[in-house]
């Protein structure tokens, strides 16, 4: 029995993982970042990206992470225990040396395409075209993206549901403390969910 | 890392969700809630060794090598057993591993954690060299080295198909003697049988008493002995030990007793039997005395007449209880690591009573829910993150006609007889260009790569495609088609070994399976005949006619399609490193005659 134990000892990395904030673009993972910020967790944020109408309380970007899919990862060596936010489809370049905790947000594609056509009209750029067309890639990006994610030894994660979380935020980030297992602040976490930033709801049936 | 693996062979969707949703298999309904059970997409084809193999290393035939039950020579064209392969080697003929591609097994293993598989395929012989804990399952053979028949004993001359008939020489009044063959040894003289003398006792209708050498046994009319252990003396100093289990079948008028297969005694297997050595000796000893044979569920013994219905299923019973018995034994003191075990005879209650008694299968789907229920008990015990699997390697389908498919290939003009031989010894191979040996399995007949191939490399793809094209047209009498699927060798495989692989693999349709003389790479005179046997279902049919299940204490949903190479990463955490599978290379097949000896026990074929 001895020699099984005798191979290796590579059981158990005791590095911290890398917590990522994930999702679509507008589907709240700046407020994710915040909730995190609030609740005691060091977030990777360069600051470039200045508040503004589309998000008045700061998008929690680090510039640097658009640069991976042209290979620059190096940043991420220091960012074990510290959140960042990468939207879904840079996901892939995370490299597998590292271990990570995603916290990946899902939101109504009907919502995120209302709101990101509010955003495109508040910044006077051009329109987003066959929305329609649009909203069928998201659904094919995002039907590929869980079974991408489950099968990747190094990342766990866990979906939070936007509207859940406006609507019932407490459950919601008890569940982040639990999957992220660190001590953060739930009180000062509680307070970021804010309804008056729930502005692109669809209608619903009654 | 802690993870549970219950592999329950032949486990099939249909029947689960049919009798969960009549509330017949409360603890699996139970385990299956929340997303925690899902249809397995299993590997192609769909056969025993091939997909436990698939399971095991996460790869297609093509990442480890076996392809299906028998595959051939390509010099030759000398069909051979592929999960009982043998080498020459200065000590004379030995058994080789069947493959040797990394394991989830070997991967825990080499990540510091002990790793334990039970009755897994394809694991005989045991590799001592690595640090896996193994009681080797299907391809584990007899003492004689073949996969294993009985011997039936009668008091009046009688043939079976496949099973060694001895008589019963009647030497006073309800007193018989006769002889029981055992393994071979070779001599100056040859290779020579060793035999033990056999005297019976019939004490009255319903009991005897059997004396095998000089050890007596009291047998009882319809029901197994315990395990015996037997010991034939090979020379001086050296015996060879065989375990087997007697029954009588008849005592009053003619007396009929059989002998299951001898099998490998693990406390004096001359074969690497187990890894490590000492662990099959342990359980002996510990837990108790089990039948060690790969098939040791006597399928043969049915098929032949030997044993009736309930013998057949006592049998069974006995096997799944020992077997429970040591995987709890090994429980108690599971702390880390993997722990897997298979349990089969789930698939052999369904190869004999799937086409006619769905009661008998849907109380053994019954009994493996309860021993479920018993396992998740245990379970609750446990404290912290653990993986816990329940798996099928296919599920099971009808077996109604018989093909016979290089009858198909000859009538059709791609093979073609030199003489009125049936086997692949009588084909013309200067006018042949395709061929069929195994189960599923159709080769062209290959120039540069076949002994004697005819077909040029740039004529391939066209014979492929026509072939294809054909085989798919083909239909039953009443319209029904014959095969549902023909997958081509690199649109199905990715692998080292892909090139030894099949041409064509042949997805049967429900219903349709290769005959046995078409796995063995013979050709009788039709091209179809209706399956009357005792083994009336199978699973050797397409791939997507049988999927697999799998349960896990884990939501599944996000996998959307799972197949067989996600298992090691749902057993492990990992995926296994497919860059370090050794290049192959091809193991030496044996002559006809012994393969079909070798493959009698099995009862495909």
């Amino acid at each position: 029995m001895n020699r099984l134990f005798s191979r290796s000892n590579n059981k158990d990395s005791k590095k911290q993982p890398i917590v990522i904030v994930s999702g679509l673009p507008r589907s709240g993972t700046s407020m994710m970042m915040r909730m995190l910020a609030e609740g005691g967790l060091p977030v990777v944020t360069d600051e470039l990206r200045r508040p503004d109408s589309d998000n008045p309380k700061g998008y929690f970007e680090f510039e640097t992470v658009r640069q991976m899919s042209e290979g620059n990862v190096s940043w991420l060596a220091d960012s074990g225990g510290k959140a960042v936010k990468v939207i879904s489809a840079l996901l892939e370049y995370l490299p597998s040396t590292y271990s990570y905790k995603i916290i990946f947000l899902e939101r109504d594609v009907q919502e995120i395409l209302a709101s990101q056509r509010k955003m495109l009209l508040n910044r006077k750029e051009a329109e987003m075209g066959d929305e329609t067309e649009i909203a069928a890639q998201i659904q094919k990006h995002l039907s590929a993206m869980k079974p991408w994610l489950v099968r990747q030894p190094n990342i766990e994660v866990l979906y939070v549901n936007y509207n859940t979380l406006i609507a019932k935020p407490q459950p919601v980030c008890a569940q982040v403390i639990e999957f992220l297992d660190l001590p953060l602040n739930q009180t000062r976490m509680l307070a970021v969910p804010d309804k008056l930033l729930y502005r692109n709801r669809i209608a619903r049936e009654k | 890392m802690k993870t549970l693996i219950l592999g329950f062979d032949s486990f099939d969707p249909n029947v689960f969700e049919e009798l969960a949703g009549r509330n017949q298999l409360p603890n699996l309904e139970k385990l299956s809630q929340g997303g925690r059970y899902s249809r397995l997409e299993v590997s192609s084809p769909p056969q025993t060794e091939v997909s436990w193999t698939s399971i095991a290393t996460g790869m297609d035939p093509g990442g480890h090598g076996i392809f299906d039950f028998v595959h051939r020579d390509p010099a030759t064209y000398t069909p051979y057993v592929s999960i009982l392969p043998m080498r020459k080697s200065a000590v004379g003929e030995q058994f080789t591993p069947p493959y040797t591609t990394t394991t989830f097994f070997e991967a825990a293993a080499d990540m510091g954690y002990p790793a334990t598989a039970l009755w897994w395929p394809a694991m005989f012989p045991a590799r001592p060299q690595l640090p896996v804990m193994t009681l080797p399952g299907l391809g584990t053979p007899d003492i004689r080295g073949q996969l294993g028949v009985g011997t039936f004993f009668s008091s009046e001359e009688e043939t079976k198909e496949k099973t060694t008939v001895v008589k019963l020489v009647a030497i006073g009044k309800n007193r018989y003697e006769a002889e029981l063959s055992g393994p071979q040894t070779q001599s100056r003289e040859g290779p020579r049988t060793l035999r033990l003398p056999i005297k019976v006792d019939v004490i009255d209708q319903t009991n005897a008493r059997v004396t095998i050498d000089t050890q007596q046994v009291e047998v009882t009319l319809g029901e197994w002995t315990d395990i015996l252990e037997l010991r034939f003396k090979a020379g001086m100093l050296f015996n060879i030990y065989a375990i087997t289990r007697f029954i009588a079948v008849s005592l009053q008028g003619v007396v009929r007793i059989y002998a299951l297969p001898l099998q490998i005694h693990p406390l004096h297997s001359t074969w690497h039997y187990s890894s490590s050595n000492s662990f099959s000796k342990k359980l002996w000893k510990e837990v108790g005395p089990y039948l060690t044979l790969g098939w040791p569920q006597d399928t043969t013994g049915l098929g032949d007449g030997c044993i009736t219905d309930d013998q057949f299923l006592d049998l069974c019973q006995k096997i799944f209880d020992r077997r429970i018995q040591i995987l709890s034994y090994l429980l108690k003191d599971f702390q880390e690591g993997v722990l897997a075990s298979i349990f089969d005879d789930l698939d052999r209650v369904q190869h004999m009573f799937f086409h006619n008694r769905m009661d008998i299968v849907h109380d053994w789907y019954q009994r493996l829910d309860r021993f479920v229920g018993d396992i998740n008990s245990q379970l609750e015990g446990w404290t912290g993150k653990y993986r816990y699997l329940i798996l099928s390697d296919h599920g099971f389908s009808e077996f109604r006609k018989k093909v016979h498919l290089n009858r198909w290939l000859l009538e059709h003009g791609y093979l073609c007889m030199k003489n009125d031989g049936n086997d692949l010894s009588s084909v013309d191979w200067s006018k042949t260009t395709a061929y069929a040996v195994g189960l599923n399995s159709i080769y062209l007949n290959i120039m540069t790569r076949e002994g004697q191939g005819i077909v040029s490399a740039q004529n391939v793809e066209n014979l492929l495609d026509e072939i294809k094209s054909k085989l798919l047209d083909w239909k039953d009498s009443d319209q029904t088609p014959v095969i549902q699927k023909i997958r081509l060798k690199h649109e199905t495989y990715s692998g080292p070994y892909t090139r030894f692989g099949p041409d064509l693999v042949v997805g049967y349709a429900p219903g349709y399976r290769a005959s046995a003389d078409t796995g063995l790479g013979k050709v009788p005179a039709i091209s179809m005949e209706p399956n009357t046997d005792h083994w009336g279902a199978d699973h050797c049919v397409d791939s997507d006619v049988v999927p697999g299940v799998i349960f896990a204490n884990r939501d599944l949903r996000d996998f959307g399609t799972i197949s067989f190479r996600d298992i090691p990463f749902l057993a492990i955490g990992k995926h296994l490193d497919p860059s370090n599978i050794k290049p192959p290379s091809q193991a030496p097949g044996q002559g006809q005659k012994d393969l079909e000896e070798r493959l009698k026990g099995l009862g495909y074929l």
